[in-house]
Formats: C-alpha cells, structure tokens, sequence
C-alpha cells in the first residue's frame, strides 16, 4: 500500500537526484605556447557551412598539417543559425575556438567587446590585400578579422530548368517588375513544382541594395536606422500580389528543406543571394550549370552592387596559441594552394596571391568573370553593420517569414521589425 | 517508520547514558554529512550558486562580455509588451494544457493492460518503455522531423486513407499536434510508475467489487482512481513540471528559431534565443524566475486541490 511519509520522501530524493544529475562540468586545457614536430600543439577552427564547405577544409587543414608538422587543427562545423548561438556559449564561458571563420554581421559584437585577438599584434602578412578591403575586419583602428575573399549579391538561376519551361535566359539588364514578371512565367509554366524564388524581399541585404539603389544608407554613422518605416512598407508591397501564388516558394516549403536552400533542392529556377553560393548549390541541387546575372534595379546606372568580404578569419582573444592561430590564419587567406582548393566556394580570394595562384574554370570562372562584370557599378562597401546585426538581419527573415505565412500584414510586420529594431538599438548604445 | 534503537531517545531514560549516546549520535551525523558531501557540493556549486547569480542578472542588462549594469524591475516589466514572449507563453501552455493529459491517460492506459497476467508481458514492458528512454535524444527529434516532413512517412500513409495535409513540419498549425504526439509516445516513465502503482492495489478489492457485481467502469473510478491518486498525483506533477521545460525536441525540429510562424517557440526556447542569439543575459534570467515562481505557484495549487482526491493509505477518510 502506499503510504504517504514514504511516498513523499521518495518524491523528494528522485526529484532531487534529477536535479543533481542535470548538471555536468567541463575540463580544462594543457598549456603552452609553441609545438614541435614530435609535440604539435592543437589549435580548435571551427566554421559553419555545407557538406562541400566541410570537405574542402579537411583538405586545407591536412594540407596545413603536412607542411606545418608542429601544429594540429582541430576542425569543426555548423551551419550559419546554430554557429552564432554556439559561439555566443563559449564567449560567455570563455572557451571561444582559437581560430573562427567570421561574419561581418558579428565582428562588432565581438570585437568590441574584447573577445577577439588584435591581428595586428601577430604576424599576419597582407600585402597581398586590396587597401579598400582591409577596413572592413578593423575597428577603432585594431584589426579583428582578415577578409578570405569576397562576394557580391547576383540573381543565381538554372539555365536547364528554364530551358524546359521554353524561358528565355535572362541577361541581367533588368528593372525590378520585369524580375519579378521573369519569376511568374516561371511560377506559371512551372505550375507547382517549379517555382520562380523564394520571397527575395525577405533577405536583408537584397532590402540594403535595394535602399543603396535609391540613395539612402542603411544606418547611419552614429548607429541608428537609415530609413523610414515607409521604405520597408514600400519593399515589402513589392511582392504583395505574389505571395501565396505560384511564383514564390510557399513558405511551409522553404521551412521544411531547412537548413537546405529550396534552389538547391530544385525547388525554384531562381535564387537571389551572394555569388559565392555557387558550390554549394552546385553540390546541393545537383545541377550541371548554374549561372548569375546582376540584381535588377530601376535606375540603370546604379545597381546598389558593392564587394563585401564574404567571410573573415578571427582569432579568440583568449587564445593560448597566438603564432599558432596566426600561421593558420595567413596559411588560409594568402596559401595559393588553399584558393586551389576553396576555388569561389568562400568568394573569389581576396588576397592577390591566392587569387592569382588559383585556376578558375567551369562554375568558378563563371562567378570571378560575375564580379569582374559587375566592377563599373560596384560602390563602397557599406557602412560597417551596428552591434547587434545579427539579431536583426535574422528577425528581418523571421518576419518577413510571417509575413509569408499570412500571420502578419506588410503594416503589422514593419511595426514589428521597427519595434525590435529601436529596441536593440536602444540596448546597446 | 522504525528507528534504530540507538538514535531513540526515550524520555526519562536519560541520566548518566547521555555523553555516550550523543557522542556517537555525533558519529553518526559525521558519517552522514560525510556521505552527504559529494552531492551537497555539486548542488551548492552547480544549482544554487547559478540560481543565486541569475537572480541578480535578472534585474540587470547583462550582455555576457560586459559587466551587468543594474536596472531594477524593467526586465520583468518589458517581459509583458513583448509580443514574442507573450506568443511563447501561449505555445507552451498550450503543450502543457494538452500534452501533459494525453500523455498520461495514454501513459494509464498501457500501464493497465500491462498490468494483467500474461505471456510476454516482460517484452512488452519493455518494447513500451523503450521509446522514452530514448525521447530525449537528439537523433529522436530528427526522425520525427524526416517522418512528419513533406512526402514522409506519416504525410504518405494519411495519404493512403485520403487524408492530404503535407508535411506537419512546415505547418503552423501542424507543429503543436506533431510536438504533443513526441511526448504522448514517450509515455514510458510514467507508465512504469503507474504499473508500479497498480501492483500496490490488493487484489481483493477488486474480487469483492466482482461480487456485488461491479463492472469495470465501476472498479476503475472506485478503485483503482482512488487507489492510484498518489501516483497519479506525482506523475501529474512531474509531468506538468517536465512540459514547461521542453527545449531539446523543439529546438532541434524548428531549427533552434522556434517557426514556422513561431508556432514552436517554447519558452525555454525564446529564454534561450533571448540570452544567446540576442545577448540579452538579463532578459532571459528574468524569464527563468518567470517560470520557476509559475511552476512554483502551480505545484503549490496542485497540492492544495490533492488534499480533495488524492488518498493515502493510513490517512483516517
């Protein structure tokens, strides 16, 4: 029988071993500053990205290995959502990788908070680089993150898929209404199994051209909103009649495939997006072909278009391997034999070196020749993102998700990105 | 419950035997602290210390790299004009109010059948407890994902029956039916309580509620209800408690941003989305002493209604 002293005691020793048993440590780590080849020191370099990504970094890593026999890297990878979370855990403990692939979206949000190594304190060679690119890793005059390379926002499309819909390829001298009529005939001929894109007003930085196309600055200098509420209201109408048609990429589609893009899956003929995707849909969808032409705009002259870094390579600030961390840093961004095996998968190498030693054919030729294309419109890069981009360039595809599953109005949604936004902005200035 | 006959202390028995006896009580007391230790340090280092600091953190905004700076009450008082918190609320009490019951009754169920005398009834125990004993893993969660996705298993076979709704996964209002439906199946743990439960009740009543001929509707509210209640009442309790905490299934399923449409952003989920995507240390503990003084209040009503239907034996009723 069950007896109530007894039973409430028992309740409260498994209700208390559970709680025991929820928490684990974590060990610590051997010191030292330099290897040798009979005792290598090990470096953690972590990433985010694709399979295809994964595998052309274990080769630069062995390749690094072989000819670096006192340093071990140890590799690890996520993709782009769950990386930053990951690492915002290992700041707040202390334990950051010694050396990350980064995103210009974050280098503020670490940088200025101390938690990555001034680059230029370690032997770094960049003379390889272009001047105008440098300043995109620095703050307040400290170099935080070197650029590996850089990409450009172009319209990606399947030359194959179109051609079996009899669509004509389109030449990249385009006006927004007839990219967007490009995509119907593509939605319509396709008739529910091949759609023309994904809601391309939903990503941030086809929102940032499109304000650039219009002369108007994302944020301004002292770190607040460079736009109206107009603005956004005007962009996200844009594609007002053909959300939930055929033309755009319904949304429970595009969140089932996550963390796969619906163009890779060869769900849609087209994809707005960084020209540097190349490999990875190549991988992804399968395709034989994938080619890219420029971002409509309805001013001729002024594509919006500018070079971004596409990725950096940052150290920890708390690194115990600084000449380590820096050997693998330069061997990653300048090593020709790295851009051999990278090719354009992390954009076309910025350093000259790389760049010149890497051969470029078939899909590769295809994004440096896109960049080369593109040179006459190319403008300043924007004005470095505020601390906390992140987070905003992540709510900006969350609610424009909303927006697609028809839980916000275009008014509700502007409202509820411009609340969050002036909040964040509030909270860390 | 019996005492050893050393640690009793019978009154008017002291006198002389006193030093002795509380000597060797103070032996004992060692010995148990002693024991104690291990445990004792862990709960002080790794539970009580976090929850103390956490405390502080949330009446501070804190960003995990700079030092918390102290702004009174505003977290909890931002907390109720934040729409996403308001809609995280409302998903996880939805779970809660709906998962908690079916998983349960579904846990009951299985325990009764179970519980009779039958060949096989080991494997049987077995092949149901095993899901639960595994629900909590990750690759759980990523089958359920690959099952309940488009063209999947459960999209094809409700299909063959002419049922079409798609992939559950990327459907708002799908996502809340597919989560309740992971914890109904990992009914294991509190089934085996429950069949704990019912071996407890004396066959006899049940042969004399057969005699003065009871059905079994009858024998379930008269005897075994009333019977089970304290195992009932504990599983309710644990399980409620569980329901507010779900996190790992959910993050994995909407890939750590609670969609589509925030129809999965559970509260552990946005807790943890607020202090690690958004560095918003402050916020986030705040939502945690939310939920500890609401899970609190609730345990304390729980206990208070038991008092009416829940009956231990020895209690004078």
């Amino acid at each position: 029988m069950i007896n109530r002293r007894h039973f409430l005691t028992t309740v409260a020793i498994g209700t208390a071993s559970a709680a025991a048993l929820a928490a684990c440590g974590n060990g610590g780590s051997s010191s030292g500053q330099t290897g040798s080849a009979e005792k290598p020191v090990t470096i953690n370099y972590t990433w985010w990205g694709n399979d295809d990504r994964a595998e052309r970094t274990r080769k630069a890593i062995a390749l690094f290995e072989s000819k670096n026999p006192d340093i071990k890297v140890n590799g690890n990878f996520t993709d782009f959502a769950g990386y930053w979370q990951k690492r915002a855990t290992e700041a707040a403990g202390g334990g950051l990788p010694d050396v990350m692939q980064w995103d210009l979206s974050y280098l503020r949000d670490y940088g200025q908070r101390n938690q990555l190594l001034d680059l230029g304190t370690v032997k770094i060679d960049t003379s390889a680089f272009e001047k105008s690119l440098l300043p995109s890793g620095q703050i307040k005059g400290k170099t935080y993150g070197i650029p590996t390379s850089t990409n450009a926002f172009a319209v990606y499309y399947d030359p194959a898929k179109l051609a079996s819909l009899g669509i004509a390829e389109p030449t990249g001298k385009w006006t927004w209404s007839e990219f967007q009529a490009f995509l119907k005939e593509v939605g319509d001929k396709g008739n529910g199994t091949l759609y023309g894109s994904t809601d391309f007003t939903g990503v941030w930085w086809q929102f940032n051209i499109w304000l650039r196309q219009k002369n108007i600055q994302a944020f301004t200098s002292d770190g607040k909103l460079g736009f109206s509420k107009d603005d956004l209201k005007t962009w996200w109408n844009l594609n007002s009649k053909l959300r939930g048609t055929q033309t755009l990429v319904p949304e429970d589609r595009v969140t089932q495939l996550k963390p796969k893009s619906p163009f890779g899956s060869n769900v849609s003929a087209a994809e707005v997006t960084w020209d540097n995707f190349m490999a990875g849909y190549l991988a992804d969808s399968g395709a034989k072909q994938l080619k890219l032409v420029p971002v409509p705009s309805d001013d001729p002259n002024n594509l919006g278009l500018f070079l971004k870094p596409s990725m950096l390579m940052v150290a920890s600030a708390k690194t115990k391997f600084k000449d380590a961390a820096a050997r693998f840093i330069d061997f990653m961004v300048n090593d020709p034999e790295v851009g051999q095996i990278f090719k354009t998968s992390r954009g076309v190498p910025a350093s000259k070196t790389q760049r010149d030693g890497t051969t470029f054919d078939g899909a590769d030729k295809l994004v440096v020749d896109y960049e080369k294309s593109i040179e006459q419109y190319l403008k300043d890069a924007p004005e470095p993102p505020i601390v906390g981009f992140g987070t905003l360039e992540a709510s900006f595809g969350r609610i424009a998700s909303d927006l697609n599953y028809g839980k916000l109005t275009v008014d509700g949604a502007v409202d509820a990105w411009f609340k969050e936004a002036e909040d964040l902005i509030k909270q860390n200035a | 419950m019996t005492q050893s006959p050393t640690l009793s202390r019978r009154p008017g028995h002291s006198g002389t035997a006193l030093p002795r006896k509380s000597r060797q009580r103070g032996a004992d007391a060692r010995a148990g602290y002693t024991f104690l230790l291990p445990w004792l340090l862990g709960f002080i280092a790794l539970t009580v210390g976090p929850m103390i600091s956490s405390l502080y953190l949330s009446f501070t905004n804190y960003n995990l790299f700079e030092p918390p700076k102290w702004i009174g009450f505003d977290n909890y008082a931002t907390l109720f004009q934040d729409e996403r918190f308001l809609q995280s609320v409302g998903v996880t009490l939805s779970y809660v109010v709906f998962g908690t019951p079916l998983k349960l009754a579904a846990a009951l169920a299985v325990a009764m059948l179970l519980n009779s005398k039958r060949r096989g009834q080991g494997f049987y125990r077995s092949a149901f407890y095993a899901p639960s004993l595994i629900g909590a893993s990750v690759s759980i969660a990523i089958v359920w994902k690959a099952m309940f996705g488009d063209s999947g298993p459960v999209d094809q076979g409700l299909s063959f029956f002419g049922i079409n709704i798609g992939g559950w996964v990327g459907n708002p209002s799908m996502t809340m039916p597919m989560m309740i439906l992971l914890t109904v199946w990992q009914f294991g743990a509190p089934m085996v309580i429950f069949l704990a439960g019912l071996k407890q009740i004396p066959g006899e009543l049940y042969e004399a509620a057969s005699m003065d001929g009871a059905g079994p509707g009858r024998k379930f509210f008269n005897i075994t209800w009333p019977m089970l209640s304290p195992v009932i009442f504990f599983n309710l309790l644990m399980e409620t408690i569980h329901a507010f905490q779900i996190f790992a299934s959910a993050y994995i399923i909407s890939n750590g941003e609670g969609g589509p449409a925030g129809s999965t952003l559970f509260y552990t989920l946005y807790l943890y989305l607020r202090g690690f995507s958004d560095f918003r240390m402050g916020y986030a503990s705040a939502m945690a002493w939310l939920l500890v003084i609401v899970v609190g209040i609730i345990t304390l009503i729980f206990f208070r209604t038991s008092k009416s239907w829940v009956h231990y034996s020895g209690d004078a009723k």
